[in-house]
């Protein structure tokens, strides 16, 4: 009954929303996070092992590599996952995925990861938000942007002197990027500097 | 004959039936592939993947369980790419599995331990996943721990098998879990807690509730019995412990469809160590009983039946094993008395019980006739599980019941209604369509008008292969005559060895048992658990049976009788098949099985009862009666209440265990 019923309900996400969904990505260990994530959310569908069980294992290495805790065992991990999913999924969506994976292990992008470099700078574990002094003039903007309230610092008010410079708190930082928009004088940089295991 | 098909497995040559999977034909050439959700004589599901083999010239693998043979295949079960692929999945499994071997109950048993010890998994190479669920330990049958689940999802389709439909998966993935509907307990779930989900479960994620720390698998000593708490009759393996029974398994064959057991089957042996368990002879001496010797009880029974003579009368249950039921006969020519009789005589005839068998996995289309078998009502569980399993495999079931029964709605086609009227309605809908029929049966019926039900039915029957009906004892001869058409025609008793014990001849010459009930007799010997509980008018009431049964508080003498478990024979069940009852442990105390008693007896009495052969048992069983036509008629006087009479009869074996859990359950009409 309940089969049937489902059927019948909106359309749900397919392997093409997924691909959608990581367009935009560049970097690649992100770009497979975000596909494994997208993947699990829907379209798998849990009907054999390999596929269900090894792709949440893929997951948690890719979250691994990403947060920069990551060792040569879980890219052999992932390796093993995608070949072996590509050879014994049931279903083309598994094979698709096990592709995929493969394909993003073909890229320096693991390697250099596990080297201490996000090229792209869009794994948040490797890479630190700062001001440059030089060029903020103390607005204020980038503050008023930042949810995570990690940004200090003190606006400017003409008639006073020694103000308190703007930095970011790095405990606080998430490095969601939503500052970068919001300086108009392009004063806030993303260096590269893998920082210790935040988990 | 279905055609046999010649293929290659690892290099050796099999020869299968057309349709059998790759899983089953490697069987029978000694390789075993490895699976953890496959069930045999299900449908293969391709989950586990574990069971993946490579065939030549094909490049993707295939899956054993859910691919049949062809003819010249050949097949590699043991190649690199495939074993890296159980070592995958089977690391990932064992990445979420409890790595607690040492102190598991299933160890030794566990599909999960053979598979990692086989592919040298020690620890998983992957990261360990914990989930916290708790454990389900609120009924005193069945034991479920999902942390211990690998998502096989065997119980849930073993469950669907047999309609009990109790459980599914909730989730995808590593997150998924089986669980009852909106999660509640299995007792409010419908749960009937047959166990079959104990059975096939490859792990400890189900499992009997109070087997910690009662053994495992290897120390248990096995016996193949027979359950004989109703007319199923069902084979059982009896595990046991240092001489106490431990648990109790489904014995049919793995794959057949009746390897079904009930919570009676299943659970009642704890009554074997109840309170109720009688085990020394006891007199009557004034208003109570007393515990007496072995010599004393026989002499005082052995004088008094002496005495009552012709006028004695012997009662037994429909329970007794083929050996003592002819045991039994003899005594009673020693006592030179003609009343034997058996609660047989309450619902059927001898002729019905001499009815022949039919191979109920071959069937194609079921009649049920004037017979309910259902799980929930507690009536011939195990065959209404059998015949389930059957229609979820694509059999067809055309009911035939006075009564609206619950499994009618799947049937193909339902005569409700007189069912002798019913059957001739079908006949003559057949003999419309052209059947060929017996001359008199085209006479008897020329006058019937079938109504359109009965027409589709005739069709359905027309088109089976291999119909069977399933009968009681009652409509016996009616059902017959359709038989004679086609099929095969079995009436179904309500007790196990009711069929053993009419053709042991224990069918009384004289009184029938309702009459020795409501006469007056000198002496009344009573064996087993009979559905009478007042004492009848009689000079002297000897109860031999294993538990203090209501008549046996009101007996003169109680003669503490083994219990089937504790009993060594045979039966004759529903379907004419000889069942071995196997000796699962040692009488306890000063039990004697029913036999020996009967032979101690007649010792005291001067005469010598020699035991039947083997031989003759399987003469008797062999000996069916032949299928001819006869009137379109009911046998009148067998009409009982088959719910009424198995929970009678199964009664000190219910209050004596953890079922009276499940009786008061069902008084609180939790599960209905």
């Amino acid at each position: 009954m309940s089969e049937t019923a489902d059927k019948e309900e909106a359309p749900k996400k397919d392997m093409k929303d997924v691909l959608a969904a990581v367009e935009n990505i560049k970097c690649m260990v992100q770009k497979s996070q975000k596909f494994v994530e997208e993947f699990l959310s829907e379209p798998m569908c849990g009907k054999c092992h390999p596929c269900a069980l090894g792709s949440y294992e893929a997951l948690v290495r890719l979250k691994r590599i990403s947060s920069g805790i990551a060792t040569q065992g879980d890219v052999a991990a992932i390796q093993r996952i995608a070949d072996d999913m590509l050879e014994s999924s049931r279903c083309i969506k598994g094979k698709d995925t096990a592709k995929f994976l493969l394909n993003a292990l073909k890229t320096e992008a693991f390697s250099q990861h596990l080297g201490g470099h996000c090229e792209e700078h869009e794994c948040p574990a490797y890479v630190t938000y700062r001001i440059i002094p030089e060029k903020c003039v103390l607005c204020g903007d980038c503050q008023k942007a930042c949810r995570y309230n990690a940004i200090q610092g003190e606006k400017k008010v003409s008639y006073r002197t020694g103000y308190l410079p703007f930095e970011v708190r790095q405990k606080r930082c998430v490095k969601c990027g939503d500052c970068l928009p919001a300086c108009s004088y392009g004063a806030i940089e993303v260096i590269e500097e893998k920082i210790e295991a935040l988990v | 004959m279905a055609n046999m098909v010649n293929l290659k497995i690892d290099g050796k040559d099999a020869k299968v039936q057309e349709g059998t999977n790759l899983i089953d034909a490697a069987e029978t050439v000694g390789v075993h592939i490895p699976n953890l959700c496959y069930m045999k004589g299900m449908k293969g599901i391709g989950a586990c993947r574990l069971c993946l083999v490579e065939a030549e010239g094909s490049k993707a693998p295939l899956i054993a369980c859910n691919t049949k043979v062809k003819e010249g295949m050949s097949i590699l079960t043991a190649t690199d790419r495939v074993v890296e692929i159980r070592k995958f999945v089977t690391d990932l499994i064992v990445s979420m599995h409890p790595l607690d071997c040492m102190t598991c109950t299933k160890a030794g048993v566990c599909n999960l331990q053979k598979y990692a010890y086989d592919f040298e998994i020690k620890e998983s190479s992957f990261s360990r996943k914990k989930f916290g669920y708790p454990t389900d330990e609120s009924n005193p049958f069945l034991k479920r721990d999902p942390e211990y689940c690998v998502l096989c999802s065997r119980c849930i389709r073993i469950c669907k098998a047999q309609d009990t439909n109790v459980l599914e998966f909730s989730g995808r993935g590593v997150g998924a879990k089986v669980v009852t509907g909106n999660e509640k307990s299995l007792q409010e779930s419908g749960c009937t807690f047959c166990g079959s989900c104990i059975d096939v479960c490859p792990v400890n994620a189900l499992l009997e509730a109070d087997r910690w720390r009662r053994g495992r698998e290897w120390e248990y000593e096995k016996a193949d019995s027979v359950c004989l708490s109703c007319g199923s009759g069902c084979s059982i393996t009896v595990s046991s412990k240092d001489g106490s029974i431990v648990k109790i398994n489904s014995g049919a064959p793995d794959g057949s469809v009746e390897r079904t057991i009930c919570a009676y089957g299943r659970f009642g042996f704890d009554s074997l160590y109840g309170d109720t368990r009688v085990t020394t002879p006891m007199k009557r001496v004034g208003s109570e009983l007393q515990e007496t010797t072995w010599d004393d009880a026989l002499k005082i029974v052995a004088d008094r039946v002496k005495t009552a003579g012709a006028d004695a009368a012997v009662l037994s249950s429909g329970a007794l094993l083929n050996e003592d039921a002819a045991l039994l006969v003899k005594f009673a020519e020693a006592v030179k008395t003609k009343n034997v009789d058996s609660t047989v005589s309450l619902y059927s005839g001898a002729d019905a019980m001499k009815s022949g068998g039919t191979d109920l996995e071959a069937a194609d289309l079921i009649v049920l006739a004037g017979i309910e078998p259902s799980q929930w009502k507690r009536v011939l569980p195990a065959l209404d599980g059998a015949v389930r399993k059957k229609l979820n495999n694509g059999a067809k079931l055309i009911v035939i019941n006075g009564a609206e029964i619950n499994i009618a709605s799947k049937a193909a086609a339902t005569l409700k209604g007189d069912e002798v009227k019913m059957l001739m309605e079908l006949g003559q809908a057949m003999i419309s369509k052209g059947v060929k029929a017996p001359k008199e049966m085209v006479e008897a019926l020329a006058s019937v008008n079938p109504s359109d039900a009965a027409m589709t039915a005739a069709d359905l029957f027309m088109a089976a292969k291999m119909p069977v009906i399933l009968c009681a004892p009652s409509l016996y001869k009616a059902s017959a005559n359709i038989s004679l058409i086609k099929g095969d025609v079995v009436a179904v008793p309500l007790e196990a060895n009711a069929k053993g014990i009419v053709a042991m001849g224990m069918t009384s010459g004289a009184k029938k048992f309702s009459d020795i009930i409501a006469s007056s007799t000198k002496a009344l010997y009573v064996v087993g658990e009979i559905p009478v509980s007042k004492r009848p008018d009689t000079g002297f009431l000897v109860v031999q049976a294993s538990h203090m049964t209501e008549l046996a508080t009101q007996a003169d003498v109680v003669l503490p009788a083994a219990p089937a478990l504790e009993s060594q024979g045979t039966i004759i069940d529903w379907n004419g098949r000889i069942k071995k009852v196997n000796r699962a442990s040692e009488p306890a105390g000063g039990a004697r099985q029913n036999g020996d008693i009967f032979v101690a007896v007649a010792e005291a009495l001067g005469s010598v009862l020699k035991p039947v052969k083997e031989a003759d048992v399987k003469k008797a069983a062999k000996a069916k009666a032949k299928v001819v036509f006869s009137a379109f008629k009911k046998d009148t006087g067998h009409d009982v209440d088959a719910a009424a009479l198995i929970e009678e009869t199964n009664k000190t074996m219910v209050n004596g265990s953890r079922l009276l859990w499940l009786k008061e359950l069902d008084a609180c009409s939790l599960t209905s």
